[in-house]
This record gives structure tokens, C-alpha cells and sequence, in this order.
């Protein structure tokens, strides 16, 4: 439709071929010593839909925040669209890396507009924007997104006023508007009822297939994951203790993952592999 | 069964505890204050009685108020409210970047700490104080007050603001800074609009304040109507200085309506 859509295109054949996403034996510790993460290792495809599971305080919001370029890592290797991350990312990296926080980031006190156009910030990081003025061709972007998710007669009000799903798409918006190649969405729809989830869930599905994008989601609900994610890894205790495609991931297994220990899970994720 | 009721005790016994934790602390202050009240003479008798009577006199010579002065300090009392609107605002202006600078949510530890010294040491200075500062760098007059009054204001606002800024959900800023944002996006996107509210409600107390404050600055010489309350006080012209202090009074109530209005009317998000 503008300018914005068609020079990030052509960035995207560079990096299609590599995965989007390698990790390779990361440790990571808030406090010295105190292992969140303990040699995770994941390879993900461009153009697939992942899901993280685990229990609470396993590590995956840890591990979304890494892959975010937001939290630096003290071991391993980490490559995003064939970029090695080191430190902090350099913008060109970043703007291909949009992440969604679990409470979602957006800034209560702006419309939804004003937010969604806070994903077009590392194309146009001058004074003009910093005083509140945008590019025409952007503003017509973010109402065409928001048309899209169906919240053009929201458009002005301020986020705040809002609902719950409605925060949700406007979320969405801003880091379609980024134009990303990887999503990243932590807890993304934890905060919904399990119909409204599904809803979201599928837009974003239908989205991200239409652009290509490579999506990894944390996600509580083994329902959800089964019905969306192409593929689920499960962390605990800052290990990757389960890998399979989602459908193999059963109620069952899933449980006995959950609530057994780990080695113990480790070995079913072998025999599954076999 | 008898280990449920074991702990309900239990949760009894740590309330009333609490209660009565409290009830002495409370009797605690109160006999804290009766001691230092006691070491000022407060407790004197015959001080108390002189002291009475010195003020019903006082009231005595204050009524009725002597309205003739009125068109006199009209214009001071017009000065007094320029003096708070200009110093209040120049005030802001200067609070909100020293406001930024004093956050570590955007600056690193040495900035902030540099820049909260010199919040702190601003603070430190009463708005009189600064009055006779102003009065000797610029002179006499209502420049001297508003400069006063400016001063004053950041060392208030500025604190609060940099505590505003620090207090800003931190998820906010990661998803901004996710994003690709610049410091000046941060400031202008994050900081402003997720305290707004606060910021425009202390600045409306602020204002409040600075009405009250500017009052008394004439008494060193820096403009406004504290000159006349000055100069008939001096004259032990009572009932007329009882007008001014019902102009005064007047001033302030319609400064409370005025902002209580803007609240209302502004400040409507939580
Ligand atoms: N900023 C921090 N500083 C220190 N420790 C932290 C910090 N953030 C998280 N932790 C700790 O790291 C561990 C993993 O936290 P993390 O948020 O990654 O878990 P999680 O898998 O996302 O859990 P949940 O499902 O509850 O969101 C927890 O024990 C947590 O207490
Ligand atoms: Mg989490």
C-alpha cells in the first residue's frame, strides 16, 4: 500500500531461507548463580507458529525477553533471522522483532491510534515524531490495521476506556504496524475467557499466515495450543523438557509432563522423536 | 477440626495484637505532643489568659473591616495572582525536564543523582528566603516574586515528577523500547500521557499553593498584596488590614472553585 511495506519486503527474502529463530545451550541468571534458564536449545523455522508452555516461574518469560533483544544473556548463542544477538540489538534487527508483554505495553493515556502509530517509531525516530507528528501515508496504515480488526470506531478513544479484547487487537495493530518478521507474545490472551482467546488466537493466525511471519507464544491453555500452534515446546525449571508437534502434545501427556519430574519427560520427548 | 479452630484463634489473637499495637502508638503521639507543647509555655495559665485577651482586643480593632481601601489594592491583589500564575507555570516548565533528568527510568544513575542534589537543594529553601533572594538579584517588585515562586515550584515538582516517572509500569517502557523508540519517544509517548493526570493535578495544587504563598511575599518587598498588609499592620491600622485579609480569603476560595472546576472537568481517567 506505501513505501514502508515494499523496502521491508525485500530485507525479508534475505532471511526467509535461514530459521528465524536458534538458540543454542543459552544460561541465563537474574542474580549470579541463580540459573533461570539452563541450556535451552530451540530451532524454529521461518513461517511457523510456536507455542512455550510450563508452569509458573519455569522461565518463559525470561526466554521471551531474550529473544526480544530486552534482556542480555550471560551464555550460550542466540541467532534471530540469521542475525547472531549479542548485547543489545541493532535497530535494523529490532524493528524486525515485534513483542507483545503479557500486560500488553500500550500506553493507557493515548488513543488507539496514537498506539498503533508507535509501531511505525523505528522507521521515523526524528523530532517531527517526537512532537507528536506523523507521516500521512502511516496514519492511513494504522487506520487501515485497525479497520482490519475491526476497531476503526475506537480508533480515538483513549485505551484506557477500552476492553479487554479490545486492547488485545489494538496490541495486534501496533506490531503489525512495526512490520515484523517474528512476533513475540507472552501470555499473549491469558487475560481473556476462553472463546474470546480462540477469536484473537485466530486472527492472529490468519495474519501472520497471510504475511509469512514467524510467531512464538507463550500459552497457558493446552486448547488453545492444540487447535493453533503448529508446534509446542514445554519449559521447566529453565529446561526444554518437551518438544513435538501440538498435536502429539495429549491431555494426558501434557498432565504427566506438568506435574512429573522432568526426567522422566525428557524420555517420553525420545521416544516420541523415535 | 480443633486445628481449624486452633487457628482461627490464632488469627484473632494477631488482630486484636494489632489493635492494640496501634491504640498505643496513637496515646503515644498524643503524649509527644502535650511534652513539646508543654516545653513552648503552652500549659501556662497566666500566658494563656494574657493571650486571650490580647487577641480579643486584636479582633476588637479589626471589625468592621474598612472597605474604602478597596480600589487601593485592587491592583496589588491582581499582581499577587499574575505573580502565582507566572511563577507557577515557569515553575513547570523548568520541573518536567529536571523531572526526566531526576528518573532512572531514562537516565543513568550518575545524572539522577547529580540532578536530585539540586532538586533537594532548591527544596531546601523557603519560598520567603528565596523572595529576599530574588528582591536583591533583580530588585524590588513583582519579578522578584514570581522568580521566588518558580523556584519554590520545582523544587516541589520536580521530586514529585521524577517519582511519577519511576512509578511508570515498566512493561510500558519495554514494549516501547521493543518497538525501536528513542529516549524522545519514551518522554513524549510513555512519560507524559501515563502521568498526565498527576502531573496536571499537583500542578493545580501547586497553583493553590503558589496563590496562598504569593500573598506574603510583599512582605520582603516582592510584589503583590503582602505590601499593604505589611504597611497597615505596621500602622496598627487594623480594619483595614482586616480587608485585605478578606480579599485575600476571597481570592483563595475562588482559586479552590476555579481548580476544583478544572479537575472535574479534566481530569476524568483513573
Ligand atoms: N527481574 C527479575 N529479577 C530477578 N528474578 C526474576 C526477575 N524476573 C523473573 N525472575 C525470576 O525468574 C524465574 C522465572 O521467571 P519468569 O517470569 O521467566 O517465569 P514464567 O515462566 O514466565 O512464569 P509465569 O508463567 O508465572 O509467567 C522466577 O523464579 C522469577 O522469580
Ligand atoms: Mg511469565
Amino acid at each position: 500500500m506505501t513505501q514502508p511495506w515494499i523496502t521491508l519486503r525485500s530485507e525479508e527474502t534475505l532471511t526467509l531461507s535461514a530459521p528465524a529463530v536458534v538458540v543454542k545451550d543459552l544460561w541465563f541468571a537474574y542474580r549470579e548463580g541463580e540459573w533461570i534458564l539452563r541450556g535451552v536449545d530451540l530451532q524454529i523455522p521461518a513461517g511457523g507458529f510456536w507455542a512455550i508452555m510450563g508452569p509458573s516461574g519455569a522461565g518463559k518469560t525470561t526466554l521471551m525477553r531474550i529473544l526480544a533483544g530486552l534482556l542480555p544473556f550471560s551464555r550460550g548463542q542466540v541467532l534471530l533471522l540469521g542475525h547472531p544477538l549479542r548485547g543489545k540489538p541493532e535497530p535494523a534487527l529490532r524493528r524486525l522483532i515485534g513483542y507483545i508483554p503479557q500486560q500488553l505495553g500500550l500506553v493507557r493515556g493515548l488513543t488507539a491510534l496514537e498506539n498503533v502509530l508507535l509501531g511505525s517509531l523505528a522507521r521515523h525516530d526524528g523530532w517531527r515524531t517526537a512532537l507528536g507528528f506523523f507521516p500521512r501515508a502511516e496514519i492511513e496504515r494504522a487506520m487501515a490495521l485497525l479497520e482490519m480488526l475491526d476497531l476503526a470506531d475506537r480508533a480515538h478513544e483513549k485505551v484506557f476506556r477500552l476492553s479487554g479484547g479490545e486492547r488485545q487487537r489494538v496490541a495486534i495493530a501496533r506490531t503489525l504496524m512495526q512490520d515484523p518478521q517474528l512476533i513475540l507474545a507472552d501470555e499473549f490472551v491469558s487475560d481473556l475467557d476462553l472463546p474470546r482467546a480462540a477469536q484473537v488466537l485466530a486472527l492472529v493466525h490468519r495474519l501472520v499466515r497471510e504475511r509469512g511471519l514467524t510467531v512464538i507464544l507463550n500459552l497457558h491453555e493446552l486448547q488453545l495450543v492444540q487447535e493453533f500452534a503448529d508446534h509446542v515446546v514445554i519449559l521447566k525449571e529453565g529446561r526444554m523438557v518437551f518438544e513435538s508437534p501440538a498435536p502429539d502434545l495429549t491431555w494426558p501427556l501434557f498432565r504427566e509432563i506438568m506435574e512429573g519430574e522432568h526426567e522422566i519427560s525428557s524420555e517420553i520427548t525420545q521416544e516420541l522423536r523415535r | 477440626m480443633s486445628a481449624k479452630r486452633l487457628a482461627v484463634r490464632g488469627t484473632w489473637q494477631s488482630l486484636e495484637w494489632r489493635r492494640w499495637r496501634e491504640l498505643w502508638f496513637s496515646l503515644g503521639l498524643v503524649a509527644l505532643l502535650a511534652w513539646l507543647l508543654n516545653g513552648m509555655g503552652f500549659f501556662e495559665a497566666g500566658r494563656l489568659i494574657q493571650g486571650t485577651s490580647n487577641l480579643a482586643r486584636f479582633v476588637q480593632e479589626m471589625f468592621p473591616p474598612d472597605v474604602r481601601i478597596l480600589p487601593t489594592i485592587a491592583g496589588a491583589l491582581l499582581e499577587t495572582l499574575q505573580m502565582a500564575f507566572a511563577g507557577t507555570l515557569l515553575g513547570f516548565l523548568l520541573s518536567f525536564p529536571l523531572g526526566v533528568l531526576g528518573s532512572r527510568t531514562l537516565f543513568p544513575a550518575g545524572v539522577v543523582v547529580i540532578v536530585r542534589f539540586l532538586i533537594a537543594a532548591i527544596r531546601t529553601v523557603p519560598s520567603l528566603l528565596w523572595a529576599v533572594l530574588m528582591v536583591i538579584v533583580v530588585g524590588l517588585g513583582p519579578l522578584a516574586g514570581t522568580l521566588a515562586l518558580a523556584l519554590y515550584t520545582v523544587g516541589y515538582l520536580a521530586k514529585l515528577y521524577a517519582e511519577l516517572f519511576e512509578a511508570i509500569d515498566p512493561e510500558i517502557l519495554e514494549a516501547m523500547r521493543g518497538v525501536g523508540a528513542r529516549r524522545r519517544h519514551l518522554i513524549r509517548f510513555v512519560l507524559w500521557p501515563e502521568s498526565a493526570n498527576a502531573i496536571l493535578s499537583q500542578l493545580l495544587f501547586m497553583l493553590e499553593y503558589n496563590v496562598r504563598a504569593s500573598t506574603v511575599l510583599g512582605l520582603v518587598g516582592a510584589g503583590g498584596i503582602g505590601f499593604y498588609m505589611q504597611a497597615y499592620l505596621g500602622m496598627m491600622a487594623y480594619s483595614r488590614l482586616t480587608t485585605v485579609l478578606l480579599a485575600v480569603l476571597l481570592l483563595v476560595i475562588s482559586m479552590d472553585v476555579l481548580s476544583a472546576w478544572l479537575r472535574r472537568r479534566y481530569l476524568l481517567h483513573p
